[in-house]
């Protein structure tokens, strides 16, 4: 199961939450591994340590125990800060509510990633624009989210998760927000992006949509199942 | 993350609740504007006092009566020293005789004793209350007066009584307008006084200017007001450094003849000194009360800053999962709070400034350079202190707790 390629791997990893007194462990010792190009679904209900396993795998937590390896980096042992600039590099996340920031152009929303990285401004605006275009927005650069749909807000969310050439695609139900049509359209830019190579994770509780990636990975009781 | 785009992050933000970022700013900006304004009306007020009694020469020597103690009425002491110093002024003891001996130190180059009383001027239909002074004819050297029209009375008009008057430049504007006053007869009082001459316009306003002030030969006010006594002698010396030998001399002549808490020498240093540090009191005591609203302004800008930390948690979520360090955030709102505060600070001097100016009309006012970089300093403090916990807030949410934020 663990591969010599793997962008990202996961070995005993567990995490265990205190919420009121009680200690409940969300994950139970899981490993995995993600290999570079592929387009992994994780899919669990509600429960399953599906959230705490996409919070790992983003980075923007590390584990109670086990070690977590991103292109070489230990992720499990980061602190605040270093984890802030892996997940710059090498996470791009997409959303389930969007999360674009109001009153700010489609192009600005897509460039936020690059201001966090010192990229020179004159590339910032190049590079933004180009992730949109490949999601087919090259026309709606100066549009804020008001003016956009919901399927057209997603797509500069991936445009935004595109910009910083990242190692993983990481995506939380990003068609949950959506009517089916704007679903299925974003659905056919991550299986695009995964034919050009990308590396996409995305975590739903919808078997459609699960079914749609190469590989599913089914979580439940904070252990993998299949 | 350079500071370039957090700047700009940051200014986008604000302009984003323009109308709020206004309001918040608004309280810095009152804050600053009425430091800005009061210390320039008490720092107005010193200049003015100062340069009024420099106008007099800082070769003058001062006998008022009275025993009047200058430490008693400076600072740290209350009003009730200052009253009680200047109240036997009604009683004066000093005389005209007094003036005579005097005269006679040799280092007094010149000396001139002044009466002061209130009276009714009336030419024609116009009437005004004003101050009458009666002086000898050495008034002019001492105060080194110019005339518009005509000249002083004499010595030997002095001597011998006569009811002649020379006008200030306003009093003579405001009772005969175009009208050329010399050789017209003004009441004072129950008497006719003949107009001599008509001194140039000084300018400024208050005790020392004589643009609205009657004066007539010492001996017939002393008539007409029935009194004996004189209000103020002005010893002249040469140079400034003689002032200070002479001041025990005159204070011996004085001692054979009257009483000690009958009378005071004072010398100009000694006034300006002690006038300097009252005002210099009331303007910190002015700048202290304006400092209280600027304090409030800080406290407003801490709330918005905290309204807005909780309605940009998702924000900041989103900020963070993007690759924003704790810093970078911190430093992000942090900015807010100073261009807000510094911002406010601006607009404050500005406003500030432009209303001392308006003041100007009608008081002095001096706008001056500390207040202004004292203000700004002060402003750009209350940012930092009243932004540094809101910001330190935001930067310490989690990001995933603040991405599920509703």
């Amino acid at each position: 199961m663990i591969g010599n390629n793997s962008v990202l791997k996961l070995e005993d990893v567990s995490k265990i939450y205190k919420m009121d007194g009680l200690f409940v462990k969300a994950l139970d010792n899981v490993s995995l591994a993600i290999k570079e190009g592929e387009f992994v679904s994780i899919i669990g209900p509600s429960g399953s340590g599906k959230s705490t396993l996409m919070h790992i795998i983003g980075c923007l937590d590390v584990p109670t125990s086990g070690k977590v390896t991103l292109e070489h980096h230990e992720v499990s042992k980061m602190t605040e800060r270093e984890l802030a600039h892996i997940r710059n590099k090498k996470i791009g996340f997409v959303f389930q509510q969007f999360n674009l920031l109001p009153r700010t152009s489609a192009l600005e929303n897509a460039s936020l990633p690059l201001v966090y990285n010192g990229t020179a401004e004159s590339d910032v605006q190049k590079k933004a624009k180009e992730a949109l275009e490949k999601v087919g927005l090259g026309e709606r650069l100066d549009h804020h989210p008001n003016q956009l749909s919901g399927g057209q807000q997603q797509r500069v969310a991936i445009a935004r998760a595109l910009v910083t050439d990242p190692a993983i695609i990481l995506a939380d139900e990003p068609t949950g927000n959506l009517d089916s049509k704007s679903g299925v359209e974003v659905m056919e830019i991550f299986k695009k992006l995964h034919q050009q190579g990308r590396t996409i994770v995305l975590v739903t509780h919808d078997q459609n949509t699960a079914s749609q990636a190469q590989r599913t990975i089914k979580l439940k009781d904070g252990k993998i199942v299949s | 993350m350079p500071i370039r785009q957090l700047v700009r992050v940051s200014l986008k933000a604000l302009q984003t609740n323009k109308s709020r970022s206004l309001l918040t700013a608004l309280g810095v900006i009152i804050g600053v504007a009425s430091v800005i304004l009061l210390i320039s009306v008490g720092s107005g007020l010193k200049t003015f006092i100062t340069s009024e009694m420099q106008d007099m020469g800082s070769n003058l020597i001062m006998v008022v009566p009275g025993d009047i103690d200058l430490d008693k009425i400076g600072p740290g002491a209350g009003g009730g020293a200052a009253s009680s110093a200047f109240s036997s002024i009604s009683s004066s003891k000093l005389e005209l005789d007094d003036l005579e001996e005097i005269e006679k130190i040799p280092q007094i180059e010149d000396s001139v004793a002044m009466v002061m009383a209130s009276s009714p001027v009336r030419y024609k239909g116009e009437s005004k209350i004003t101050q009458v002074i009666g002086t000898t004819e050495n008034y002019v050297n001492i105060r080194k007066s110019e005339f518009e029209k005509g000249g002083f009375f004499t010595k030997s008009e002095v001597n011998s009584g006569r009811k002649v008057a020379v006008l200030g430049y306003k009093i003579a504007e405001d009772l005969f307008g175009e009208e050329n006053p010399l050789g017209e007869k003004v009441k004072l009082g129950e008497y006719r006084y003949q107009i001599m001459g008509v001194l140039e316009e000084k300018g400024g306003q208050g005790s020392m200017s004589p643009d609205d002030k009657v004066f007539v030969p010492i001996t017939t006010a002393q008539r007409q007001f029935d009194q004996d006594n004189i209000s103020l002698i002005f010893a002249q010396v040469r140079s400034g450094d003689e002032v200070s030998p002479t001041v025990p001399l005159i204070e011996e002549v004085l001692k054979r003849r009257l009483k000690e808490e009958d009378f005071t020498v004072l010398d100009q240093k000694e006034i300006l000194s002690t006038v300097s540090s009252i005002l210099d009191t009331l303007t910190i005591a002015l700048g202290g009360i304006a400092a209280i609203s600027l304090l409030v302004g800080g406290i407003g800008i801490m709330n918005i800053m905290l309204v807005s930390v909780t309605e940009r948690t998702r924000e900041i979520g989103l900020r963070k999962a993007l690759g924003a360090t704790p810093e970078v955030i911190l430093t992000q709102f942090l900015i807010e709070a100073v261009f807000l505060s510094v911002g406010g600070g601006i607009a404050g001097i500005i406003f500030g400034g432009g209303g001392a100016l308006i003041l100007s009309k009608f008081m002095p006012t001096t706008v001056t350079l500390w207040s202004v970089m004292l203000a700004f300093i002060v402003s750009a403090t209350v940012g930092i202190v009243f932004g540094i916990t809101p910001a330190r807030r935001a930067s310490r949410l989690s990001p995933i707790e603040a991405l599920r934020y509703e």
